[in-house]
């Protein structure tokens, strides 16, 4: 018997009006699984997430999510400045329970400890987190997300700015949330740690293609996903190609 | 004892709070003396509870420049309300819930709610309530009155708006606190949380505006900032978590209340003025303090990795 996927679109236009940011976007993702979205920024990677928070309403097609999920976005959203320690933060998540007026029981603040433990920052848990290295506060951003107990986590660029021995932690809690049975979407421009997960999900303002990285990741598709942003280090067929991505911000 | 007396500033000059003799030092029991001056004192200790609370959540939210505005904003209001008799509490509850709507219909972020067009506001809103106190209804006596709050005349109907709106605050920071923290701390996120982003916003612009038309009478128009930012903002110097700040901005908001009524009272000058200079006084202070301690210490080690 096969089990319900956690996370599935079919046929799913996304917009804000005008014409869609995004369209054909079609896949399936089965608990356990980890999923790369993978594309340029403005390639509708952040868009196909406000429509799995719930906050982007389709043009066409459908999406459908195991629960509410949990959503990492990039720290540089964050504020440093402001007076929350590392527990504070962890314990954001706890709000997900729908009581958001409660203030916060004994056993949310265990949860929030648990969530610190696991990402290796138990002995950081009153540091404020404007203090925090980058690496530590993306753990921390992390642990907010373990302490909202979600079937599937939505992270939004996990490991930028972040320092090797932060991601490895990352790493290591992500392979125990897949072992939990949890969904894990991540979206990333970077096509080597792409090859990393069990699916990929490339996006250039459609859904340029979805399976396994070994199957999808050729030349064809990353120049389709990346047009002029790619650079082919190596290779000349469909298979065994490295590639770096150029990113060309606007500011 | 000196003996509590309306001093005279002035030629037509009667209206502030009641003082002492000049240079007589009153004891600060005489705020407790006098009806006059314990309903004063009170009006203070509420509003600065309703501002001391929210305070901390307008300096979290970067509201500081909306709270000025939404003060200034009721100045042409009251004077209409002043020289025709209407009552100035609806006539400030109208213009600042009329501004709170412009600002959360604008559809602008809390964050920056249009800093052109509050400080176009802000002029236009002076300007308009000056021509109007000056030339139109020529009642300038009353606008300092208006502008900068008086300690004498506060009623009891004065004192339950501002018990209403400390109430307000008081039950608002209860159930909205952690929400309005977590907004302001990543508002992306706390939306992803399923926290009501927009109805917490609108509570929090709502709660303001009333608060300030609360503070009208005591503090005047211009100086509604002198509760509701600058306690936080010192409070904020120090507190490291959310609580703390909640607890420092409500102990420092009435700190300089009951010091701005005792400076009121001494020098004969109307109560907001005085709450504003002791709180730039005091964040002026504050700052230099921290900011010793911080040259002092080696940069935290979490700054890079």
């Amino acid at each position: 018997m096969t089990r319900a996927p956690a996370v599935e679109a079919h046929g799913l236009a996304l917009g804000y009006g005008g014409e869609p940011a995004l369209e054909g976007v079609d896949f399936e993702a089965a608990p356990g699984a980890a999923l790369c979205v993978l594309g340029p920024n403005g390639g509708g990677k952040t868009t196909l997430f406000r429509a799995l928070l719930g906050e982007l309403q389709p043009l066409a097609g459908r999406v459908r999510v195991a629960g509410r999920p949990a959503y990492l976005a990039q720290t540089e959203r964050t504020r440093l400045d402001f007076p929350v320690s590392a527990l504070d933060v962890a314990l954001m998540g706890s709000l997900a329970d729908g009581r958001w007026w409660r203030p916060p029981g004994r056993s949310q603040r265990h949860a929030a400890l648990a969530a610190l433990g696991r990402v290796g920052l138990e002995g950081q848990a009153s540091v404020r987190f404007g203090e925090l290295s980058g690496g530590q506060r993306q753990r921390v951003l992390l642990a907010r997300a373990l302490t909202q107990d979600a079937a599937v986590l939505l992270l939004d660029e996990p490991f930028a700015g972040v320092d090797p021995a932060s991601a490895e932690r990352i790493t290591a809690v992500f392979t125990e949330l897949r072992a939990e049975g949890r969904t894990l979407l991540v979206s990333t421009h970077d096509v080597e740690s792409a090859r990393l997960f069990d699916l990929v999900l490339c996006l250039n303002r459609r859904q340029v293609a979805f399976g396994t990285p070994a199957q999808r990741l050729g030349r064809e598709v990353l120049e389709t996903t990346y047009g002029s942003d790619i650079v082919v280090l190596e290779g000349s067929g469909d298979t065994a190609v490295r590639a770096i991505t150029v990113q060309h911000h606007e500011h | 004892m000196p003996t509590l007396a309306t001093v005279r500033l002035g030629e037509n000059d009667s209206r502030y709070a009641p003082g002492v003799d000049p240079g007589t030092v009153p004891s600060p029991l005489d705020l407790l003396d006098l009806p006059l001056t314990r309903t004063a004192l009170a009006e203070l200790t509420l509003l600065a509870i309703c501002g001391g609370l929210l305070g901390a959540f307008v300096v979290l939210r970067g509201l500081a420049f909306f709270a000025h505005a939404v003060g200034t904003a009721t100045f042409p209001a009251v004077v209409v309300a002043d020289a025709t008799g209407f009552s100035a509490t609806l006539a400030g509850l109208s213009a600042a819930a009329a501004y709170a709507c412009g600002v959360e219909r604008a559809g602008r972020s809390v964050r920056d709610p249009g800093d052109s067009a509050t400080g176009l506001l802000l002029v236009a809103a002076l300007g308009g309530g000056i021509l109007l106190a000056s030339d139109v209804f020529e009642s300038g006596a009353a606008v300092d009155r208006l502008l900068f709050g008086t300690a004498i005349g506060l009623n009891g109907a004065d004192l339950a708006l501002s018990g209403a709106a400390a109430a307000l605050a008081l039950a608002a920071t209860i159930l909205f606190g952690r929400t309005w923290a977590a907004v302001g701390f990543d508002s992306d996120a706390a939306g992803a949380l399923g926290l009501p982003v927009r109805r917490a916003d609108v509570l929090l612009l709502g709660s303001v505006a009333l608060a300030a038309v609360a503070a009208l009478p005591a503090v005047g128009a211009l100086l509604v900032s002198s509760l509701f930012v600058v306690p936080a903002a010192v409070a904020r110097l120090f507190a490291r978590d959310v609580p703390a700040l909640l607890l420092g901005s409500v102990a420092i908001a009435a700190c300089l209340a009951v010091l701005g009524l005792y400076l009121s009272l001494w020098l004969d000058v109307p109560p907001g003025p005085a709450v504003a200079v002791l709180g730039a006084a005091a964040y002026g202070m504050c700052a230099l303090l921290t900011g010793l301690r911080a040259s002092t210490r080696t940069p935290a080690a979490g700054t890079s990795w």
